[in-house]
């Protein structure tokens, strides 16, 4: 599900996140909407700036995928939410292709809304890097699904923009942040903190695509046709599908690798909402690159 | 197998000589042939006719579980990690989720043998040469009391029958390469590609931009020897594609670094107002090819 709808962002049992810990700043991403020409019958384009702040770079030497990903999820699916208004979106699926690992940064974002449907609209997000003369960094397209938005206030000042949020002092890494269980192996764990859910309550889409990452990754080190034992690996294309909202928590990632080649895992994974009778809330693949 | 007619006696289907079989409310699988025609420069089936495969498969059991509900493809996700050298592949789904606007389907695909055994069966744990998911939107039915009746005893089993390819699939479905560097490549929308709204069929448009996508990564790339084969496809479907010609053309986001090559190609439906059909990520790796033998 996607995050980033603005004003509320309690939980159902009443709880208040302390926004400079909220998922969409974490990573400290700015964002501002293109509206369209005058006259123009057109959805609004959105323009997205994100540092590549050094607690948060992977192995792979940029922003790591989680990251990357929780920035495409919050760029399509505001996009999405303002081409639909007076309703709002939920995210459905992601799929991402990551060209390059090792960003210098800062990156910027683009995003247009390609398709508005009655009940369903599609998103494109591309990235690049501004540090590596615009080079690409990874394009995706976001699926949302319209939702009646109920008592959930929705105004805007427009055209939209939320400024780059400043850098905290000590913030954690994305592990910490997110709350993922140290370990290794096919399955891991996230906690779902309050500060982790979005607006509607229930875990946010980038705390799943973290999640996704970090599981992902410690699967295909630790699969038995593992060519490289020695060097590490890095998240990269990502295809996800938010199947239901994951409320209870724990939330856990269940991981196999599904193949190698040419220094890259395909790993499939679904996550389970533990606590919610072990439903599976979402499932995808994740490509994991020797780096 | 038809529905109304479809698909045609002279069809990419029929030439692919799909065997399918539903084995539940939510499972299917469906197979084909390897042969050269289908194959691409790594000796596997192709990431596009494997994307046919498993939107095939995803359909059949899409339809079964939507009745009298129909459906479009609304997007499909493939990651190939091995060559599917065959001699058959088999590509095996199950329905995920079903919601009220969409159904989500899983599909494996593994390489079979003749009577659809498990290659590999005798190690009992069979591994498969790709992964795939789709996201079916739901069509609502115009006429609740659909006249298409659904045999109700499992398994299920037809087969798309027809002549077979007697040449590659791309020159099967009359695609042309217009320019290599912009991965412009051109389809004529005509009957043999099309599904049952009339429009081209899903896996075949995944054809297309895989085509497109390895015309524009190779002339990126240079001469070097090495050919272009495309592992993963995460295509988004937006329009549907009737009018024709479908014109493609594609942005490379990287042309070799790490080893892995990616592109992102856009499929414009020209003779339909030019309107954007459909979009595909694209990712690939190289082979390299022998040098041409020399007397």
């Amino acid at each position: 599900m996607s995050d980033d709808v603005e004003g509320d962002t309690g939980d159902p049992e009443g709880h208040t996140a302390d926004r400079r810990h909220l998922v969409g700043e974490y990573f400290r991403l700015e964002r501002w909407e293109i509206p369209p020409l005058p006259g123009v019958d057109a959805p609004s384009e959105l323009g997205g700036r994100a540092p590549v702040d050094a607690h948060q770079r992977g192995s792979g030497g940029g922003l790591r995928a989680g990251g990357l990903l929780t920035c495409l999820d919050s760029m399509g699916g505001f996009l999405c939410g303002l081409a639909v208004l007076p309703e709002w979106i939920v995210t459905t699926s992601m799929m991402a292709t990551i060209s390059q690992l090792d960003h210098r940064g800062p990156l910027r974002l683009h995003g247009r809304v390609l398709r508005r449907g009655r009940n369903s609209a599609v998103a494109r997000v591309d990235v690049f890097d501004e540090g590596r003369v615009g080079l690409p960094v990874a394009a995706a397209t976001i699926t949302c699904a319209v939702l009646d938005p109920g008592d959930m206030v929705r105004e805007f000042e427009r055209p939209y923009r939320t400024p780059m949020a400043p850098l905290r002092p000590g913030a954690p890494a994305p592990e910490e942040f997110f709350c993922i269980e140290s370990g290794v192996g096919p399955v891991t764990r996230l906690e779902l903190a309050g500060h982790l859910r979005n607006p509607w309550g229930i875990l946010h889409g980038g705390a799943v695509a973290m999640l996704a990452d970090v599981a992902a990754c410690r699967a295909a080190q630790a699969g038995p046709a593992r060519a490289k034992t020695t060097g590490s690996v890095a998240a990269a294309d990502t295809v996800l599908h938010y199947l239901r909202p994951a409320r209870v928590g724990p939330v856990e990632a269940r991981c196999q690798v599904v193949g190698h080649r040419n220094g890259r895992a395909v790993v499939r994974l679904a996550i389970h909402d533990v606590g919610a009778g072990d439903r599976l809330v979402t499932l995808g693949s994740v490509a994991v690159l020797d780096v | 197998m038809t529905l109304g007619g479809y698909p045609s006696d002279r069809h990419i289907l029929g030439d692919l000589g799909m065997v399918a079989e539903v084995s539940s409310e939510s499972e299917a699988r469906l197979r084909t042939q390897v042969t050269p025609h289908i194959t691409g420069a790594d000796g596997g089936v192709r990431a596009g006719v494997l994307a046919t495969l498993v939107d095939i498969v995803g359909g059949a059991i899409a339809a079964r579980a939507l009745q009298p509900d129909w459906m479009a493809t609304a997007d499909l996700a493939l990651q190939v990690v091995r060559p599917a050298i065959g001699p058959w592949v088999e590509a095996r789904g199950a329905v995920v989720r079903q919601g009220r606007t969409t159904l989500v389907i899983e599909a494996l695909v593994f390489e079979v043998t003749d009577d659809g055994s498990d290659l590999d069966a005798a190690t009992g744990d069979p591994s498969p040469v790709a992964w795939a998911s789709m996201t079916f939107a739901v069509l609502e039915a115009r006429n609740p009391a659909s006249p298409i009746q659904m045999a109700t005893e499992f398994p299920i089993r037809w087969e798309f029958a027809g002549d077979g390819l007697d040449r590659s699939i791309v020159d099967a479905v009359d695609l042309s390469v217009v320019d290599a560097a912009g991965g412009r490549v051109s389809l004529p929308v005509r009957e043999y590609v099309l599904n049952s709204f009339g429009a081209v069929q899903g896996g075949v448009m995944a054809l297309v931009a895989e085509v497109a996508g390895a015309e524009a990564l190779e002339a990126a790339q240079g001469s070097d020897g090495a050919s272009v084969v495309v592992t993963d496809l995460q295509v988004v479907y937006l329009a549907l594609g009737r009018q024709g010609p479908i014109v493609t053309t594609a942005t490379v986001l990287d042309a070799g670094s790490r080893g892995r090559r990616s592109a992102v190609v856009e499929l414009v439906d020209e003779g339909g107002a030019g309107r954007l059909a459909t979009v595909v990520n694209i990712g690939a790796t190289v082979v390299d090819m022998p040098a041409p033998a020399t007397s």
